[in-house]
């Protein structure tokens, strides 16, 4: 094989191991995205619509052919029902995967969740209290059952308002309520969201974008942000420890297990299962030093922010990763696991196996995991990943040495390291030192060179005293950057860098996995109201550079929804409507004083994301610098 | 004016008509030592495979000498060109006077030299009277020997696996087809023609044929018998250049002709597999004995011919093959012997089982190798023929999405 | 006389022509029915990815002269005389791929046709349609276009519209190209700007 030198990643692991799948005669991503070349021009700016069957239409947007569907629906009512439904559909991911922790809790409480427990009764009453549920003198379990109930109303229609968004800031609640953007239900703000777009329901393309907001608001402040707060209440809440990332955690003497997916349930349990010293005993005898359970994508962050368990990679490494022919098992849950890799893992000896009763995949082993036999169906699917070792074809191929990084920092635990308050880091904010900070989110894209987006704008904001959290795939790509230790302070500008040694901290946080990016919304909460202002005004922004999922798209609408400027690496499908750009680029900030801005390239990125940072700090009456 | 040509093959047949089709009234004489109306030789390989019927071949309707009004004077070859007296030799003596001569004499198969040659079963594979008697022959053949293994060897052991039977293929080079691919290539082809049956035998000659009446063993110089019960000889062909007045024309290789397709001497024209000129990859002068380039030096000589000057801007070497599962292009210079100035790109390979490799020399194609999903290969050649500037990185030029939308 | 012109900026990339094609040269001519033939019917305008992987259909020029009928070794290439468009015969064709060496677009496919002769593979490209248009049809690929990129006219129609729309578009827009909707030129800023960055 002679594939001319391509880079496709700036990461030391992407580019070795994709010649090595290529080697093998692995089809990657890379070449699934080159053979959909040239993409259709119509849905990549969102003008066909697929939502009756009068149609399918699609309107020219060179407007002399049809501009209008059967319907009558234009350019614009066409652009913002599909962005819509990618919302709904982003919300609803999110929320499910809430929801199947919320029943985790339900069985803890019952005493059918076998192996589960409760790990932070602490935050299970901060919370409880939240809820309005007396945890005086009332048993854990009492508690978690009222919780998990009151919880599930929150998926449901009963009340006004839910229940989290309380936490938001007086004032922002105040916008919401102003243009009617406060979500009333979980579930609820889903099902409008496809009713409206529905034919014939809502054809005002401004109110059903003013929905998409107040739908992504109920996963932001919903179910996201309970699937992250029963993670904590279930698995503990995490704090900073060392861990390491790349492909070199992998390990050639030792039994490797890779969980891929986003939910903590299944992969918590099989982290535990690899403790056992049976197991551990059994993969001696087989001639393994050990079992080396690393994760891959948010299931991943999720082990890595409570356990320091090692990443392998993100979004785009999940079939290189298989190329390394050292992976005895992956064991799959939920959202990004892309259908090809049971045929990737089908060319070495790796057993694939999908765990969720509502994800299956070709070419994997279906083993239904339930709270009720979690513990069980852990232990055995360990074993056998154990028993595969021995299988292996040839020698495995692990490119790197692996990198180190620190994870783990929770709202919780940045506002322990300031010793309580976000005082410490106002004051930074206040004095220049830090000039604000910007969350970096989202997913891998072929359409961007893997990680270039996440590494180089981040490199570029913590240059400029920007601090970054992260979440997901770019915390993976960050972290493998060598961004994420103390010592990465030096590659910060000198205010940031001042402030992390100060603090022991790297000048990028990891904040998590995907549904994670809750944390922000409280941290950005909690700096809002320490200062007495809205989000909006606070010098911060968001980014999401190599996106590509639906889920991305809702996390970005409840950020700006929330108040958060954010940048978007790839173009979402909205070009049919300069309308719907508009406004959603300039129109939104007079309704929710932020925007969306789209800029592939990272470098002119931190240049917009530092003016907006800029900005913010000048309308705050503080200093501000001239960006170039 | 009166117009001569040597030769009724495809180069012969263009020039002709191009003649004809600017000047209705020339005369136009046509000499051919083939009596079969004008056909496609490289059908010749389709008639030894069985995927065409020999009756297939004419490609001219069976009146093309009189609806052309030429008149043909087939079944003897000229001997000699009297250049004083303007006119050509014929084998029994009788001559041919001309205004405007083409040699388009097209070339022979290269003989070999060795013992048992009259043998029953030992076949050249140039013409159609080949390719006839070779089909004739086939019935209880099982085990063939082929020499050669240019094109016209690899075609000949192809054609006779795809009837079958078991063939050794004897050459003097590392590979089949080492003219006109590289080492990678040649592996992919060699293997694919080795899972239909075909055995290669590098480095081996013949020093004779034995049999009673019919061929019934090769005998090598490393003084082994391979026993066979039919041989072809494929070494290649060479331009029949013996009746050619070598003082008075200059001849190399082939004829030597410039840009109008003229010989060195007044009114003499050459074109085809006999014509030496300029070749547009290798930037020198080269014999390419083609088909295709026949018929274009064909037609652009026979314009000339007739007064109006056209030039063709050079030759290039092209083939395109079907072995079994594998499409095979090549084009131009696709194998340089030294490599160094030259930027060799590549894709694919055998375990993909497409493979694809440019050859470029100061920021321009000059030749091509493609295996598989072959059918974007005439972009190339006219990248080579243009001798453009490439605008568009090679590494995408091997990629498998290129198209013709990537340069413009 | 009017012949398919292609107006390349406008393609988007959807390959709705190249399902009508195929739909058109199948033997049920329905899109569904299409589907479920054997040998399956196949486009002959082919819609690739062009530099910045927008949309760009390629399909046969019908060259005069054209260099495919030149190369074409078993005389199966002609010129309809009253249309000028190149045919390949498909009973005479031995499918040895010298026209695809020939096409300088890479226009010609090798494939077993639901149209050609059974359990045989032979070149195949753009008939203009031949068969629709003597129906008094225009060709499949203009019909279904919705952007405008394929049109059925004379070309100098095509030349004269081009010219007014680039006058229109430099007396009313100022300086510069003819107008490209905001849109369109948007999407494409940020798909040249990915290419751009992933080459850094």
């Amino acid at each position: 094989m002679f594939d001319p030198k391509i880079s496709l990643s700036v990461t030391t692991d992407g580019d070795p191991l994709y010649a090595k799948a290529r080697k093998d005669g692995i089809e990657t991503v890379w070449e699934r995205h080159e053979a959909q070349q040239p993409q259709c021009g119509f849905c990549d700016m969102g003008l066909s619509c697929r939502i009756c069957v009068m149609g399918p239409c699609r309107v020219d947007p060179f407007g002399e052919g049809p501009q209008t569907g059967v319907c009558g629906a234009d350019a614009d009512i066409i652009v913002a029902r599909n962005l819509c439904r990618m919302i709904a559909a982003g919300a609803a991911s999110h929320s499910d995967h809430g929801r199947d922790l919320v029943e985790v809790l339900a069985g803890v409480a019952e005493g059918s969740a076998i192996g589960y427990k409760i790990r932070d009764e602490a935050k299970l009453k901060r919370v409880a209290a939240e809820y309005g549920i007396t945890t005086d003198g009332k048993e854990v379990l009492t508690i978690a059952g009222e919780l998990a109930d009151a919880m599930m109303e929150d998926y449901g229609m009963r009340r006004k308002a839910i229940q989290l968004v309380d936490r938001a800031p007086q004032k922002r609640r105040a916008v919401w309520e102003k243009f009617n953007l406060t979500p009333r239900g979980i579930d609820r703000e889903t099902s409008e969201m496809m009713h409206r777009t529905h034919m014939g329901v809502d054809n005002n393309w401004v109110t059903l974008l003013l929905q998409g907001m107040r739908n992504a608001l109920s996963d932001g402040w919903g179910g996201s942000m309970i699937a992250t707060e029963v993670s904590d209440i279930l698995f503990g809440v995490p704090a900073p420890r060392p861990t390491t990332v790349n492909a070199g955690v992998l390990k050639a003497d030792q039994v490797n297990i890779v969980v891929h997916g986003h939910n903590p349930v299944v992969s918590e349990m099989v982290s535990l299962a690899c403790q056992s010293k049976k197991l551990l005993d059994l993969a001696a005898k087989k001639g393994a030093k050990g079992i080396n359970l690393v994760g891959v994508c948010c299931t991943g962050n999720e082990l890595l922010m409570r356990r320091g368990i090692a990443m392998a990679g993100n979004h785009l490494m999940t079939e290189l990763i298989l190329s390394t022919g050292a992976v005895d098992m992956m064991i799959v849950d939920y959202q990004c696991i892309m259908p090809s890799i049971g045929k990737v893992a089908s060319c070495y000896h790796t057993k694939m196996i999908s765990t969720s009763d509502k994800a299956q995949f070709p070419q994997m082993e279906h083993i239904e995991f339930h709270p009720g036999n979690a513990e069980k169906k852990a232990a055995e699917v360990v074993r056998t990943a154990v028993e595969n070792f021995t299988n292996r074809k040839g020698t495995p191929f692990i490119p790197v040495e692996p990198q180190a990084a620190v994870g783990g920092f929770s709202v919780e635990t940045i506002l322990g390291a300031l010793g309580g308050t976000p005082e410490p880091l106002i004051d930074a904010i206040k004095a220049g030192k830090i000039r604000g900070a910007v969350g970096i989110v989202g997913c891998n894209n072929p359409k961007i060179k893997h990680d270039y987006g996440h590494v180089t704008l981040t490199r570029r904001l913590i240059e400029n005293d920007i601090l970054v959290v992260d979440t997901g795939c770019v915390s993976v790509a960050t972290a493998k950057a060598g961004f994420k230790l103390p010592e990465a302070a030096a590659m910060a500008g000198p205010g940031l860098q001042e402030i992390c040694k100060a603090l022991g901290i790297p000048p990028v946080l990891h904040m998590g996995s995907c549904v994670d990016n809750v944390r922000i919304l409280v941290l950005v909460s909690a700096l809002a109201d320490a200062l007495g202002v809205d989000i909006s005004d606070l010098p911060v922004a968001g980014s999401a550079p190599e996106w590509y999922s639906e889920k991305a798209v809702t996390i970005g609408t409840y950020f700006v929804a929330s108040g958060v400027t954010t940048h978007l690496g790839p173009m979402p499908p909205i070009t049919g409507s300069m309308n719907v750009v508009k406004l959603l680029t300039e129109g939104l900030g007079d309704v929710v004083g932020a925007t969306f801005a789209v800029e592939p390239d990272p470098e002119k990125a931190a240049i917009f994301l530092r003016q907006t940072i800029e900005d913010k700090r000048k309308a705050l009456g503080l200093d501000s610098r001239n960006v170039a | 004016m009166k117009h001569v040509i040597i030769g009724n093959g495809i180069a012969g047949v263009s020039a002709a008509e191009a003649i004809r089709e600017l000047d209705a009234k020339a005369a136009i004489t046509m000499i051919g030592d083939e009596t079969f109306p004008p056909y496609s030789r490289p059908m010749i390989s389709s008639v030894l495979e069985g995927s065409q019927p020999h009756s297939k071949l004419p490609i001219r309707p069976k009146g093309f000498y009189n609806d052309l009004s030429i008149e043909p004077c087939l079944g003897q070859r000229a001997t000699a060109i009297d250049i004083l007296g303007h006119r050509v030799v014929l084998a029994d003596g009788s001559t041919v006077g001309y205004d405007r001569l083409l040699i388009a004499a097209g070339a022979d198969p290269r003989p070999v030299n060795a013992t048992g040659l009259e043998l029953q079963n030992i076949f050249y594979m140039r013409t159609e009277a080949h390719s006839a008697a070779q089909v004739a022959a086939l019935p209880g053949a099982t085990k063939a020997v082929v020499l050669g293994g240019g094109l016209v060897g690899f075609k000949a052991a192809y054609g006779l696996l795809r009837r079958g039977l078991q063939v050794t293929m004897l050459i003097t080079s590392g590979y089949p087809l080492s003219m006109q691919v590289d080492p990678v290539a040649g592996q992919m082809i060699m293997d694919e023609m080795s899972r239909y049956g075909l055995t290669v035998e590098v480095g081996v000659s013949v020093t004779g044929f034995t049999g009673s009446g019919k061929v019934a063993a090769v005998e090598t110089d490393d003084g082994r018998s391979l026993p066979c019960d039919l041989v072809i000889i494929g070494k290649g062909v060479l331009p029949c250049r013996d009746f050619i007045p070598r003082g008075q024309i200059a001849v190399d290789l082939g004829v030597v002709v410039n840009e109008f397709m003229q010989t060195s001497a007044a009114n003499i024209y050459a074109a085809g597999d006999v014509a030496e000129l300029i070749d547009l990859a290798r930037g020198r002068r080269w014999v390419n004995a083609l088909w295709p380039e026949a018929a274009s030096q064909g037609r652009v000589a026979g314009y000339n011919m007739a007064g109006r000057q056209v030039a063709y801007p050079g030759s290039l070497s092209r083939n395109v093959m079907r072995v079994f599962e594998l499409d095979v292009l090549t084009l131009g210079d696709a194998n340089p012997g030294d490599t160094s100035g030259y930027e060799i790109v590549q894709s694919g390979g055998p375990t993909s089982n497409i493979y694809r490799r440019l050859v470029i020399k100061e920021n321009r194609l000059i030749g091509a190798v493609f295996i598989n999903e072959i059918e974007q290969g005439g972009i190339l050649r006219a990248l080579i023929e243009n001798q453009v500037p490439l605008r568009l990185p090679a590494t995408k030029m091997v990629r498998r999405g290129f198209n013709f939308g990537q340069l413009v | 006389m009017n012949q398919v012109v292609v107006h390349p900026e406008r393609c988007v990339g959807c390959m709705q022509c190249m399902l009508a094609c195929a739909t058109a040269h199948s033997q049920s001519g329905t899109l569904f029915g299409a589907t479920l033939e054997q040998p399956l019917p196949k486009s002959r305008i082919h819609v690739g990815a062009g530099r910045f992987n927008e949309g760009f259909p390629n399909r046969c020029r019908h060259c005069d002269p054209a260099p495919c009928q030149a190369a074409c070794l078993a005389g199966a290439i002609n010129r309809v005389a009253n249309t000028g468009t190149v045919m390949i015969n498909p009973d005479r064709c031995i499918n040895c791929a010298s026209c695809a060496m020939a096409c300088p677009y890479g226009v010609i496919r090798f494939h077993e046709d639901p149209l050609g002769p059974p359990n045989r593979q032979i070149a195949v490209k753009c008939d203009n349609c031949s068969s629709r248009v003597v129906r008094g049809l225009i060709p499949a690929c203009v019909e279904v276009c919705k952007t405008g990129t394929l049109t059925w006219e004379t070309v100098d129609d095509a030349m004269r519209r081009k010219n007014r729309e680039v006058s229109r578009a430099m007396s009313s827009g100022g300086p510069g190209q003819p107008a490209v909707p905001d849109g369109v030129a948007l999407l494409k800023t940020i798909k040249q700007a990915e290419l751009e960055i992933g080459e850094r």
